[in-house]
């Protein structure tokens, strides 16, 4: 079968009216996780997990998974959408990646076109989602054929790629980073070792053998971390909404950001491709190129739409090109698809080459469900981003507590044991903890999530190889992936020496 | 970055990687007599993170004492906001989900911001009989609902 249709096989599954709905709360979800500050799509996505869950129980796995992913993945790119609301419109990002949109959205939104910024913005984002679809699409059969012929070394040492990747960009002190997946790891080999059936760790407490559920501990380190971090530290937003005035933007306005969003989706998607480095690169580098591209680059951050069509394409695609590692390697690049990939563990859906052969109504039902997510979410935008903002008012008061209620539901309800309760608590404190004194915690949930299949690969290749670690270096593409890792911690190293500036990666 | 913060998690850290080698040479080896058992690879993570907490102990000999700026932390609120969340993962199962949320977010409401008690009341009776509603009845989920007696 070819490509085609598979893809329309997935748009049959994408259109069953239960995924359609899915879909459309999936995104709704999501722009409202993107508006507000505080929750980001990472613990958005981990709290509606369980949700999910419970109420696909009732189908057969393959359905339910693709429904819940469906769900799901709405929720990661819808957050991109939102998060650009309240940098135009009150210049708080609501996520990380849309840091660089309150340079210029901003600015124009003072100048009374707020409603072109953020017309522009939806549009772009979609113009993105689609383009990077479209990659996705065309890469996807090639790559999971290239990853078929993987051996265990070739996937040990392309997940340390991955593991090296997120440490290496991801907060401002690299050992800090590394000690943080080197933890995750450990928390990994807790419980029954899946390839010799030993206890490890245990200490003979039934709780344990089945291991920490990552679930647990990615709610309670992202959004209980959160939680806590608000209620103590409690930051002010003053500051009033702008005014949204008209929504359509001027044909002008549509000539200035065509071209850099095409420019920001393309850059956007392949640096999305890249395992570590995500959306908020992505945006970053799509301002940076726009400003050197434009004719008059005095204009930036005065109120230039090019600065908000770029960035905010450029997150986007960053957002699709992400699922491309995750779904024909079966490798994360990033925490967010960390814990989609959890999540598709937990329907016994291993992601990788074989996910398109073995469940191609999961993968290809996600992949157009994206198209049908994207258009929905331009649909819902343009007349509704006046909706969207007063989430923004939402008060603290209440918003914070259900969070911590919604969590609680979510874990007990998947996990019926008040020890993965206190486990949640733990977490969000130790979240609050780390996040605060630059200890990134998305490189100890990807490891928790990366770390039992590292362990496997590596323990089949030695069996293979008699025991000679030289098995990772003697195979050309295992080679390859040691010295990228090797590489990703290398070069920001040595920048960092030469007094460069190193952008991270932040994620929420 | 609080110095003193990464000095006491680099000895924390440190001690959790001794735990590990220590507690993994506990491990019995496979019986397959394969080269590698199930205790290579946990005892490797602690000695690398020996190694990196010792890095990041040396490292916060070296770098400057930043005089951070501390905003007044609200420690009453997050004490009494963590302590019945304890009390609330404690009771789930023995007074059921309505009562035991119910409690916790009035509790919690009213100590993110005093007064307005009625708000409060509705908001936490409607999110926790909706969502136990929702779950248990309509979708078939299972929560301790009520308590038994």
């Amino acid at each position: 079968m070819s490509t085609l249709q598979f893809l329309a096989d997935g748009f049959g599954i994408a259109f069953q009216w239960h995924n359609l709905l899915f879909a459309f709360v999936g995104v709704i979800i999501g722009t409202a996780v993107g508006v507000l500050p505080g929750i980001g799509p990472m613990s958005g996505v981990a709290l509606l997990i369980p949700v999910t869950a419970t109420i696909t129980s009732g189908m057969p796995t393959d359905a339910a998974a693709a429904s819940s992913i469906i769900l799901l993945a709405g929720v990661y790119y819808g957050a991109m959408y939102g998060g650009s609301t309240t940098s135009i419109l009150l210049n708080t990002p609501g996520e990380s990646s849309s840091v660089v949109t309150t340079l210029d959205g901003y600015q124009m939104a003072r100048q009374g076109r707020a409603g072109a910024a953020l017309a522009i913005s939806a549009i772009g984002s979609f113009v993105a989602g689609i383009i990077s679809l479209i990659g996705l699409v065309l890469l996807a059969e090639p790559l999971s054929n290239i990853a078929i012929k993987f051996g265990p070394a070739e996937y040990f040492s392309l997940m340390l790629l991955g593991l090296a990747a997120v440490s290496g960009l991801a907060g401002k002190s690299m050992t800090k980073a590394l000690m943080m997946t080197v933890f995750g790891l450990m928390l990994g080999t807790i419980g029954i070792d899946a390839v010799s059936g030993i206890a490890r760790f245990t200490y003979n407490q039934p709780i344990l053998f089945s291991g920490l559920e990552f679930l647990t501990i990615a709610v309670g380190l992202f959004a209980l971390g959160e939680v806590f971090k608000t209620v103590l530290e409690r930051d002010h937003e003053d500051g009033a909404i702008a005014k949204i005035n008209r929504i359509l933007p001027t044909k002008q306005d549509m000539k200035d950001s065509a071209v850099p969003i095409v420019r920001g989706s393309l850059l956007g998607f392949f640096i999305g491709v890249l395992p570590g480095a995500g959306a908020t690169l992505a945006s970053f580098f799509s301002y940076m190129t726009e400003k050197k591209f434009s004719k008059n680059p005095e204009s930036f951050g005065k109120g230039n739409i090019a600065g908000v069509a770029g960035p905010e394409s450029a997150n986007n695609a960053a957002s699709g090109g992400a699922m491309i590692p995750l779904l024909t390697l079966g490798i994360p690049g990033s925490g967010t698809t960390a814990i989609l990939m959890g999540a598709l563990i937990m329907y016994n859906i291993q992601p990788g080459p074989l996910l398109f052969d073995e469940h191609p109504e999961v993968a290809w039902g996600l992949i157009a469900s994206m198209f049908i997510g994207n258009l929905m979410l331009l649909v819902l935008n343009m007349p509704l981003v006046r909706v969207f903002a007063k989430i923004i008012q939402t008060p603290k008061k209440y918003l914070l507590p259900i969070i911590v209620a919604i969590s609680f539901f979510g874990v007990y309800a998947v996990q019926y044991t008040t020890f993965d309760l206190y486990l949640l608590l733990g977490c969000g404190v130790a979240g609050y903890l780390l996040s605060k004194n630059d200890f990134p915690v998305a490189p100890l949930v990807l490891a928790l999530v990366l770390g039992p299949m590292i362990e496997n690969n590596m323990r089949r290749a030695l069996t293979i190889s008699n025991g000679e670690f030289s098995i990772f270096f003697t195979k050309p593409l295992s080679l390859v992936f040691i010295i990228a890792a090797a590489a990703w911690l290398l070069i920001p190293m040595l920048l960092k020496l030469k007094g460069r500036a190193v952008i991270v990666e932040e994620e929420g | 970055m609080s110095k003193t913060f990464d000095r006491y998690s680099s000895i924390v850290f440190l001690l959790v990687g001794l735990l590990f080698v220590i507690e993994s040479q506990k491990i019995s080896d496979s019986a397959y007599g394969s080269t590698v058992g199930p205790k290579i690879f946990p005892m490797w993570l602690g000695v690398i993170l020996i190694l990196l907490s010792l890095r990041l102990l040396y490292e916060t000999f070296k770098y400057k004492t930043k005089t951070a700026s501390e905003s007044k932390l609200q420690y009453k609120k997050f004490i009494i906001i963590l302590t019945s969340a304890v009390l609330y993962a404690f009771l789930l199962e023995k007074v059921g989900y309505v009562i035991s949320t119910f409690l916790f977010l009035l509790i919690a409401f009213q100590t993110m911001e005093r007064g307005r008690l009625l708000p409060s009341v509705i908001i936490a009776a409607v999110f926790s009989l909706s969502i136990y509603y929702l779950f248990a009845e309509f979708l078939g989920g299972s929560l301790p609902g009520f308590p038994v007696f």
